[in-house]
């Protein structure tokens, strides 16, 4: 990237951001119009190919815009997108996107039958969609025993350099339900790359509330491309006494489960070659017998078919409430086993305190993170990091101005400092 | 005729079936805002709704692990996610192109469940060897491997 294209991203971020903070609230009387503005300064050192401790400062904006949105009805438009510009004097970005824009479409939306079409970039999460699109998305009811959602357009995911030519992606997910007795959907996925097929999936989900209080779900993923199942997934979650338990199970055959396709990230694709089988069963415990406490344990193990290794993690957490968000916690874990290829101990305290009285509208924000490894990694056997953030709300808690200052030491990296100023402003809210 | 033509036909039928049918559970656009409900501390679903009322509202309480298992309900049902939050709040981690990791995007907010906190450059070796299938749900996508590439190429 030349130094006069740098000069020209950053003019045109910085205009970006002053636009917003001076000429929204002259120009958005109406209150239909809700603006989110999110400005980051990060600031922190890093060694780039052409040199060594380049300060790297990126400067983000995130910008949200939303018309209509309280209404929650009619025609609607949101749009929310990220830029970057780096001030520091290095060409550690040089390679990646200075923005993207996450989602920006048009939304008319009914009450009658939860109906609800959007058409422009959208991000689709149902059934085995989970993907960017820019293109055309519908869901609603039909009556009170069937839902549906369906969606067609370009795949963003493989808007690469080659182009947009022969992308495309749509499918969908039906579900039949009886109020919240039970519910089973069925979902569809086909998505192409420059016109060769990327992901055909056939998706089954299901979810019961069984007597006694107890819900069962999960959902079984075939791949249509590879004629197997790639993934299965279930639970049971119910309460004894002030104890809520998660018993589950997972299954994946990564032949199945990941694509072997040009556009496959390589670590995937050599996984699929592998043939391998990972089964995965554990229980996640949560025990709320006083009122501000919530105490945890999980178990998870997991075994491969073709190396017949296993791996274990097991943890215990803790967190204490308070008043708004106010939270201390703790969580400290272990994985074992012969599959990890090195067995760590994770330990993590943090805080989270929200200002009273005088300091109604501050707040004060701590985490420290130890990891330690059986094996030494490049020489060192241990990492740690901790981070303590602070900041407060202004302009009828419209806009909110944070700090947090971060360092760690680790096998990668024998001291780094970083740190982040925010400021976080809110229109027509 | 083509399954492409088979599922648009099908999409049309719905659209005009939903133009016609009876109506089941609204299901609302946005949730009270905390503040208004006055509430001394961090709230769960069920302190407030029935476990299984009209929404299974059991299902979103947000314990210390619903982070790790949120996609299930999530992908059925996000209508009720969306009461409380906007799309931009999944976009946090969920989204094509995000360059900043989620804790590294709202570091100050400790009490939320954001993956790959501290140094998680030397924990994914372990982390990604025993279970690459909690990666590839993010990283399976050509952008979002961008940030696996430079050593994974």
């Amino acid at each position: 990237m030349t130094r006069s294209r740098r000069l020209t991203g950053r003019c045109f971020w910085l205009a970006v951001c002053a636009g917003l903070l001076l000429g929204v609230p002259l120009t958005g009387a109406a209150q239909e119009v809700e603006v989110r503005s999110d400005t980051l300064f990060r600031f922190f050192q890093r060694d780039t190919a052409s040199a060594k401790n380049v300060m790297v400062a990126p400067f983000y904006e995130y910008l949200q815009v939303d018309y209509g949105r309280t209404a929650g009805k009619g025609l609607t438009a949101h749009a929310y997108a990220w830029g970057r510009a780096d001030l520091g004097d290095g060409d550690y970005y040089d390679d990646d996107a200075t923005g993207q824009i996450l989602y920006a479409y048009l939304q008319y939306a009914q009450p009658f039958s939860n109906f609800n079409l959007r058409l422009g970039r959208q991000q689709v999460m149902t059934g085995v969609i989970n993907d960017v699109v820019d293109g055309l998305g519908v869901a609603g009811d039909l009556g009170s025993y069937f839902s549906y959602s369906a969606v067609g357009g370009l795949p963003v995911a493989y808007d690469t350099s080659s182009g947009r030519n022969g992308d495309f992606l749509f499918g969908g997910r039906l579900a039949h339900h009886w109020g919240t007795r039970y519910e089973i959907g069925l979902s569809y996925l086909n998505s192409a790359d420059d016109g060769e097929n990327q992901r055909q999936r056939l998706g089954a989900d299901l979810t019961f509330a069984l007597p006694g209080g107890v819900t069962f779900d999960g959902r079984t993923v075939y791949n249509l491309e590879s004629d197997g199942i790639g993934e299965q997934v279930y639970q049971l979650r119910f309460n004894l006494g002030p104890v809520s338990v998660r018993p589950y199970y997972e299954q994946y055959d990564y032949r199945d489960q990941f694509e072997t396709t040009s556009a496959t990230p390589n670590p995937f694709r050599i996984l699929a070659g592998s043939g391998e089988g990972l089964r995965a069963w554990g229980t996640d415990l949560v025990w709320g017998g006083l009122a501000d406490w919530e105490l945890g344990a999980r178990v998870r193990q997991l075994n491969y078919d073709v190396t017949s290794d296993t791996a274990a993690y097991y943890a215990l957490l803790a967190t204490w409430h308070a008043s708004g968000q106010t939270q201390v916690g703790g969580e400290v874990g272990t994985m074992q086993g012969d599959a990890t290829g090195n067995d760590t101990t994770l330990l993590r305290l943090y805080f989270y305190l929200d200002g009273s009285g005088q300091l109604k509208k501050a707040f004060l924000s701590g985490d420290a993170i130890y990891a330690g490894y059986d094996q030494p990694i490049f020489g060192t056997d241990s990492s740690w990091s901790a981070s303590l953030g602070a900041g407060r709300r202004f302009l009828e808690d419209n806009l909110e101005v944070k700090f947090n200052g971060e360092y760690s030491s680790d096998p990668n990296y024998d001291s780094d400092w970083r740190g982040m100023l925010a400021l976080s402003y809110r229109f027509g809210l | 005729m083509t399954v492409k033509t088979l599922l648009i036909l099908s999409l049309l039928t719905l659209v005009v079936a939903c133009a016609t049918s009876e109506r089941g559970y609204l299901v609302p656009s946005q949730h009270p805002p905390e503040a208004e409900l006055d509430l001394a501390r961090r709230p769960v679903c069920t302190d407030c709704h029935d476990r299984r009322g009209k929404i299974a509202y059991e299902d979103f309480n947000h314990t210390p692990f619903f982070s790790s298992g949120h996609r299930s309900v999530a992908g059925r049902q996000g209508t009720v996610c969306n009461m409380c939050h906007q799309p931009s709040f999944c976009n946090d981690c969920h989204a094509t192109s995000v360059e900043l990791k989620p804790a590294d995007r709202r570091p100050t907010e400790t009490f939320r469940g954001a993956p790959h906190r501290g140094d998680y450059l030397t924990r994914h070796k372990i982390e990604g060897r025993i279970d690459p299938t909690s990666c590839f749900r993010c990283h399976g996508n050509p952008k979002n491997a961008r940030t696996c590439t430079p050593c994974h190429s």
